[in-house]
């Protein structure tokens, strides 16, 4: 065996190789053996293997072993951790080596390779795959095999022993327009050689869609294809960002058109100025007459708004702020759209302005919409501030809100007094609970509007009367914000009914009481007559001298008070006509002096005492004539009427009652028995006392006198006490 | 024709009065006249009659228009009487007034015969009379 040539051969091979004895002492071994396994270069034939190559794993020495007994041990590279820990691929073939022809073990024949780089490459690889999520496979169209790595396998979610066929792989793109795709590409390759690049869904052994690029190659020999290879890489993530992103820009485009926004781009480096159609639109520019400058857009801006869209442009150029201003452009027409535009400018990595993009869009609407607003705000606000008619708005919780000058004027308070209350602190008692319930049916949406008469005070403590038209405005949820009063200040009218009123009832006194007036006229009239008319017949008739001349008295009697009743009714007639046109102011103090003074004969007469607590300031508006004769009456009837037990003590008093004096004379004197009498106390020809002269006259034309200066009288009595006249005149 | 025993007048007119008694003297309508010049006069006097038991007055003569008490008033007060043969008294009214208002309050009062306006007439009582004594 140890032949020269076999040595040289063995010594010349491109692989480590080495001969060992049965002792594994080298006997000989190639240079590449050397030069892989050995620490120098020195020769050592005849040392033990495990002298020389020192780290091995212990596979290698299980294998020797068994190579020792005779079997051949073939190990096609496994990977190794060292006891060291180094890393090292090892390959291979150990191969007894027997003595010619007999059983005899002479040595073993080792093959042994690092292949510790190539097969890290490889691992590397297969770790790129599986990162990248990119498996190879390839077709052997000559065995019509079908081979995948182990990412392909992955991406199809199948165990890694799977072993697909063609048909299978083909049948994993999901059904429809994905396998047919496919299919008439590996089709074309087979047929005429051609690659492909295709995204597609497959659908997994799983079940889950996914999408993949697949790429094929076709390898041709001699004419004809004969394998086909290609990558297959899991592209879910990115294609389904994809789809969405497109769906995104989709949606975005036709939200742009929709809303009719425009896009543009402004190259600040090539002053080109890029319009999406919608911006054309806006515009009312036709593509083709667009430059695509900036000047082009500039030119549409209307005059007044130029140098406000200029300064912003500049601003925002110049990467200071970005636009967003409202202005007008001019069409090509004439018309004029209100425009409302931001943009956004960007910077390249140094901060340098590069671009700006931006958004257009036209607000014309809006804006004339405003426009029509603010007009009907302000014709609202005159309408208020100068209506005729009191205007206000009032919160729920019943606040003045607003309020204008009429309302002011009618009610008496300033704007600033008046917001500071509720309309309730003003409102009449009587009516708080209407209002309340009309205001509280208006916001809980029974009635819109509302109708209601109604009562202020005013600030002075007068009476407002108004009639109040109520409407409820209405906030964008539709629920009441707030109401829209109007007041018809109605006072004069009510104040005219009332004297209105006042007058009738007047009316209808006085005429029942000439009524009255009439029959007693008629009564007394027909009394005398009807004596005078008997009398005259018994003179006729009577002899008798004496008789005769007691007839003649009694007729001049009867005569006499004919001429009496027709005095009075002259009196009391004189009274009902014209006197309101002759009042005067007249001091309540002074007439009572003057009074006192002319029956100061008939007072000292009777003992009779006037006390007298008139103010000076009292002045009443009466005719001076009729307040003499009132007061004259009064007092004669207290002295008149006295007591017989006591001295008469007669005492006048005075005060103010709202509009009114009121004059009050008390006496000690016999007092009227009112249950009896009072209905007719102050009757034409009712008398209540045992007097001579009582004629029932007085009071009745007292009463008139009063009554026709607007005043009132009244009366509180008791018998054996005395009596009290109130009298009312009006304050002059 | 036989005459009316007490007959009473209650009125404030003196000439009415004396023009009166001096018609029944013509007529002989009555023994006795008795006069009262107004309706508290008149209760006063007739109470007294009555509770001294004495004769009433078998006519009155009322007047309306009279002070101190009326003649409303006075049928009023008359009704209160504690009389037991006031139902033989016969009133008549004797006014001037030609108000239709009293005319229709005579109503009211049941012992009222008849309203006669003034001035009463020789025929009036004669009338009278025959409807007392009938």
């Amino acid at each position: 065996m140890k032949t020269l040539a076999i040595d040289f051969l063995l010594k010349k091979a491109p692989i480590a190789i080495a001969m060992v004895d049965t002792k594994l002492n080298f006997i000989n071994y190639s240079n590449q053996w050397r030069k892989d396994f050995t620490l120098n270069n020195s020769d050592y034939i005849g040392k033990n293997l495990f002298e020389v190559i020192g780290e091995t794993p212990g596979q290698f020495d299980k294998d020797l072993k068994k190579g020792l007994k005779g079997e051949e041990i073939e190990n096609l590279g496994q990977k190794y951790i060292l006891p060291s820990g180094k890393l090292q691929w090892l390959k291979w073939k150990i191969s007894p080596v027997k003595i010619d022809d007999t059983n005899d073990l002479d040595g073993l024949l080792i093959f042994l390779e690092d292949v510790t780089e190539d097969k890290k490459e490889i691992e590397l690889l297969h770790k790129a795959e599986a990162v990248a999520r990119i498996g190879c496979w390839e077709i052997d169209l000559i065995n019509n095999s079908l081979y995948w790595t182990k990412t392909t396998k992955d991406i199809h979610e199948v165990s890694e022993d799977f072993v697909p066929d063609l048909a299978q792989g083909i049948n994993f793109y999901k059904e429809g327009s994905h396998r047919d795709k496919i299919t008439e590409l590996v089709g074309t390759a087979i047929e005429q050689g051609k690659s492909w690049d295709t995204e597609l869904i497959i659908i997994t052994a799983k079940g889950n869609e996914v999408w993949v690029r697949a790429k094929g190659e076709v390898e041709m020999a001699k004419g004809q294809p004969v394998r086909i290879i290609g990558t297959f890489q899991d592209i879910d993530q990115t294609k389904k960002m994809q789809l969405a992103h497109e769906e995104i820009s989709e949606r975005l485009k036709i939200t742009t058109q929709t809303a009719q926004i425009g896009i543009w781009d402004f190259n600040l480096e090539t002053n080109e100025l890029l319009w999406d159609n919608e911006m054309y639109q806006i515009f009312g520019v036709q593509k083709d007459d667009f430059s695509g400058v900036f000047e082009a857009w500039e030119s549409t801006i209307h005059p007044d708004d130029k140098e406000k869209a200029l300064k912003a442009t500049e601003n925002a150029v110049a990467g200071v702020k970005d636009f967003d201003e409202e202005f007008r452009i001019i069409l090509k027409d004439g018309s004029i759209k209100h425009i409302k535009g931001t943009s956004k400018t960007i910077k390249d990595y140094n901060g340098k302005p590069i671009k700006l993009t931006g958004a257009n869009w036209d607000i014309t609407n809006l804006r004339s919409t405003e426009l029509k607003l603010i007009r009907s705000t302000e014709s609202f606000i005159e309408t208020f501030d100068n209506a005729s008619i009191g205007m206000a708005l009032v919160s729920p919780d019943f606040r003045w809100l607003k309020v204008n000058k009429s309302l002011l004027n009618s009610l008496g308070y300033t704007e600033k007094e008046l917001l500071s209350m509720k309309t309730l602190d003003i409102t009449h008692p009587e009516d708080i609970l209407a209002s309340k319930s009309f205001h509280t049916s208006a916001y809980d949406g029974l009635n819109d509007t509302y109708q209601l008469e109604k009562r202020y005070f005013h600030k002075d403590g007068h009476l407002v009367h108004v009639v109040l038209g109520v409407t409820v405005v209405k906030d964008m949820n539709d629920n009441p914000s707030h109401t829209i009063a109007q007041f018809l200040d109605i006072t004069d009218r009510i104040e005219s009914e009332k004297r209105l009123q006042t007058l009738v009832e007047v009316t209808k006194s006085q005429n029942d009481s000439l009524m009255n007036f009439a029959h007693i006229v008629s009564h007394n009239l027909r009394s005398h007559s009807t004596n005078m008319t008997m009398l005259t017949k018994f003179l006729t008739m009577e002899e008798d001298e004496e008789e005769r001349k007691n007839l003649h008295n009694m007729i001049n009697n009867a005569a006499e008070s004919l001429a009496e009743t027709i005095a009075h009714l002259n009196d009391v007639v004189q009274v009902k006509t014209g006197t309101l046109e002759n009042l005067k102011s007249i001091g309540v103090l002074n007439t009572v002096h003057h009074i006192k003074k002319s029956i100061g004969g008939l007072l000292e007469e009777q003992n009779a005492v006037l006390n007298i607590n008139v103010s000076k300031t009292h002045f009443v508006n009466a005719v001076p004539a009729y307040l003499e004769s009132i007061f004259l009456n009064v007092i004669t009837n207290a002295l008149k009427y006295r007591s017989e037990n006591r001295a008469p003590i007669i005492e006048i008093s005075s005060k103010i009652k709202g509009d009114h004096v009121l004059i009050t004379f008390s006496d000690n004197g016999q007092g009227i028995d009112l249950k009896r009498h009072g209905d007719k106390i102050f009757g034409m020809y009712k008398t209540f006392h045992k007097h001579k002269d009582a004629k029932g006259i007085g009071l009745f034309i007292t009463k008139n006198q009063i009554e026709a200066m607007g005043g009132k009288i009244n009366l509180e009595s008791t018998v054996d006490v005395g009596t009290t006249i109130f009298i009312e005149l009006k304050k002059a | 024709m036989k005459n009316v025993q007490i007959c009473c007048i209650i009125d404030d007119d003196p000439i009415f009065i004396y023009g009166t008694k001096r018609i029944m003297k013509e007529v002989d309508f009555a023994e006795t006249i008795l006069v009262f010049n107004n309706g508290q006069e008149a209760v006063e006097g007739l109470m007294e009659i009555s509770q001294s038991g004495e004769l009433m007055p078998e006519v009155i003569f009322l007047d309306l228009n009279m002070p101190i008490m009326n003649g409303w008033e006075f049928l009023d007060e008359y009704k209160n009487l504690p009389n037991h043969n006031t139902e033989k008294t016969i009133i008549y009214i004797i006014s001037s007034s030609v108000d239709p208002r009293d005319l229709e309050r005579v109503k009211n009062y049941e012992q009222v015969n008849n309203y006669i306006l003034k001035p009463i007439t020789p025929d009036d009582l004669s009338n009278i009379l025959k409807a007392t004594k009938t």
